[in-house]
């Protein structure tokens, strides 16, 4: 009866043995929930007002569902509370078959690759700051994201690497004044989701990464729309074409004790010109603002006026952090600097000159989370508010990706 | 005794000869010069690329933070989003996976 009991007993973890080696094998789909969140405290002092405020508490998760190791769908959520209440975004959701080696589609709502900031840089994670430079962001002048379909890839060259992407989207709309938003004729809405002409916009970005470590990167972007406004409508045949140039380094210097990163991206917006509309009150208020040659339709009534639509961004970058000191509280800090700037048309309704200094001092709890504190300076000339502006600013935010 | 020194001698001279020519001989039958194609490549291993690549955007990431199913499906998300080639990228997670 023993021999049986101890018999049986083999039998039975021999099983359970080999059934619990069956259970961990890999299904050939795939699904994954990663993204990244981040929280702070600001405090602001522009002109003598001093706002603070805990802020942030954004959440964006980002959903990857494998199909197969050709197939994939990805798709980012972004949650934030804004303006008292919560404003929930969709950042992306793209579908990416990979075609062959040198060749991938991505179809959807997909980030834009014009210049490398809204791209790869922006996630606050990665983000050394806890702002975006000048010119990014509501009322920049990049776009961000754009529904439609790209093609993308990348080449070795010898020691050199080449990567492309060429893309086909719905395109911006030119903001015309009407709708309530008369300061913002002449800007450009680049979040379409239906577009408002038969014209689409095409665009790409070639980068070339000339030294075999990936130490350096150059790229150059494009984005042109032949028409922008309301089909059958007086701006339906204004265009726009911009373009940037971003340059990327980023190395570890053992004379320097620490990696050196630095990032740069100068971004040009260049729309045809065209005549809007300025609303003045019954009373004659106030005209100022772009009516350089303007003329008056009729008392009450508007103004009509037009400005040379150009804008440009930059923003330069540099961080170090010193890796190879001894010191672990050393090795994990970071000290950043930035300098952007700013310039909207002059004429418009939303003429701006902005100059920005900020800097900062991160520290890495890990690869993926970090606390950064930083001070950031802006001189801001016209606006929506109008004559000079100084607001100086510091935060310390926490983000983490995972 | 002095015979037995002088076989033994030869003997030690005959086996150093053989020695050195077995030593210096080559299995191949007719020498070839080196040609440009043929030059030695020092292709950048999985881990260098690991540090090179990924540093560009965000931190190196630990091989460690996820497990092979998961760095798998990172891996296609970010061979197109970082628009890296294929042969870099299979080297990264390849290394990866082996390391975590």
């Amino acid at each position: 009866m023993k021999n049986l009991t101890l018999l049986l007993t083999m039998l039975v973890l021999a099983f359970n043995t080999n059934a619990q080696t069956n259970i961990f094998e890999p299904s050939k789909t795939q699904f994954m929930i990663r993204g990244y969140g981040h929280t702070g405290f600001n405090y602001q002092n522009s002109e003598g007002d001093n706002e603070s405020s805990f802020v942030g508490s954004a959440f964006s998760p980002i959903f990857l569902f494998k199909h197969s190791d050709r197939l994939m769908f990805e798709a980012e959520l972004e949650f934030e509370l804004e303006h008292n209440q919560l404003e929930v975004g969709l950042e992306y959701a793209d579908v990416m078959y990979v075609l062959n080696k040198h060749m991938t589609v991505r179809a959807g709502k997909f980030l834009l690759p014009f210049g490398t900031f809204m791209e790869r840089l922006h996630p606050s994670w990665i983000n050394r700051f806890s702002t975006k430079p000048l010119g990014f962001g509501h009322g920049g002048i990049t776009p961000a994201s754009g529904i439609g379909v790209e093609l993308r890839g990348a080449f070795d060259i010898g020691k050199s690497k080449l990567n492309y992407s060429v893309y086909g989207v719905n395109g911006p709309r030119l903001k015309d004044g009407t709708g309530g938003e008369p300061e913002e004729a002449g800007m450009l809405q680049f979040q379409n989701f239906e577009d408002n002409n038969l014209s689409k916009a095409i665009g790409g970005r070639l980068g070339i990464l000339p030294f075999a470590d990936s130490s350096t990167e150059l790229g150059f972007s494009a984005y042109s729309s032949g028409k922008l406004g309301e089909k059958d409508s007086e701006y339906e045949d204004v265009g726009a074409f911009l373009y940037a140039i971003d340059f990327s380094f980023v190395k570890q210097i053992p004379e320097l004790s620490g990696f050196i990163d630095i990032k740069a991206q100068y971004s040009k917006s260049n729309v045809e010109n065209a005549h809007y509309v300025e609303i003045h009150d019954e009373d004659g208020g106030d005209g100022d603002g772009g009516d350089e040659g303007g003329h008056k339709i009729g008392e009450g009534e508007g103004v009509e006026y037009t400005f040379d639509n150009q804008s440009d961004a930059f923003y330069a970058q540099l961080s170090y952090r010193p890796t190879m000191a001894t010191n672990n509280f050393l090795k994990n800090l970071e000290f950043v600097g930035r300098y952007s700037n700013f310039n909207t048309p002059e004429g418009s309704l939303w003429e701006e000159k902005s100059t920005q200094y900020a800097f900062g001092i991160n520290y890495w709890l890990s690869w993926r989370s970090v606390v950064k504190l930083s001070f950031q300076t802006t001189d801001r000339e016209g606006g929506h508010d109008g004559g000079f502006s100084k607001t100086e600013a510091i935060s310390l935010h926490w983000a983490i990706g995972f | 005794m002095k015979k037995i020194t002088k076989i033994f001698m030869r003997l030690i001279m005959m086996a150093g000869i053989i020695v050195t020519v077995v030593a210096c001989s080559s299995s191949k039958e007719i020498y070839t010069d080196i040609t440009e194609s043929k030059e030695v490549k020092f292709e950048r291993s999985g881990a260098q690329l690991w540090g090179e690549t990924c540093s560009r955007c965000h931190l190196v990431p630990s091989p460690a933070a996820y497990n092979d199913t998961d760095w798998s499906t990172i891996e296609l998300h970010m061979r197109i989003r970082a628009n890296i080639s294929e042969s870099d990228s299979n080297k990264i997670f390849e290394f990866l996976k082996s390391a975590n």
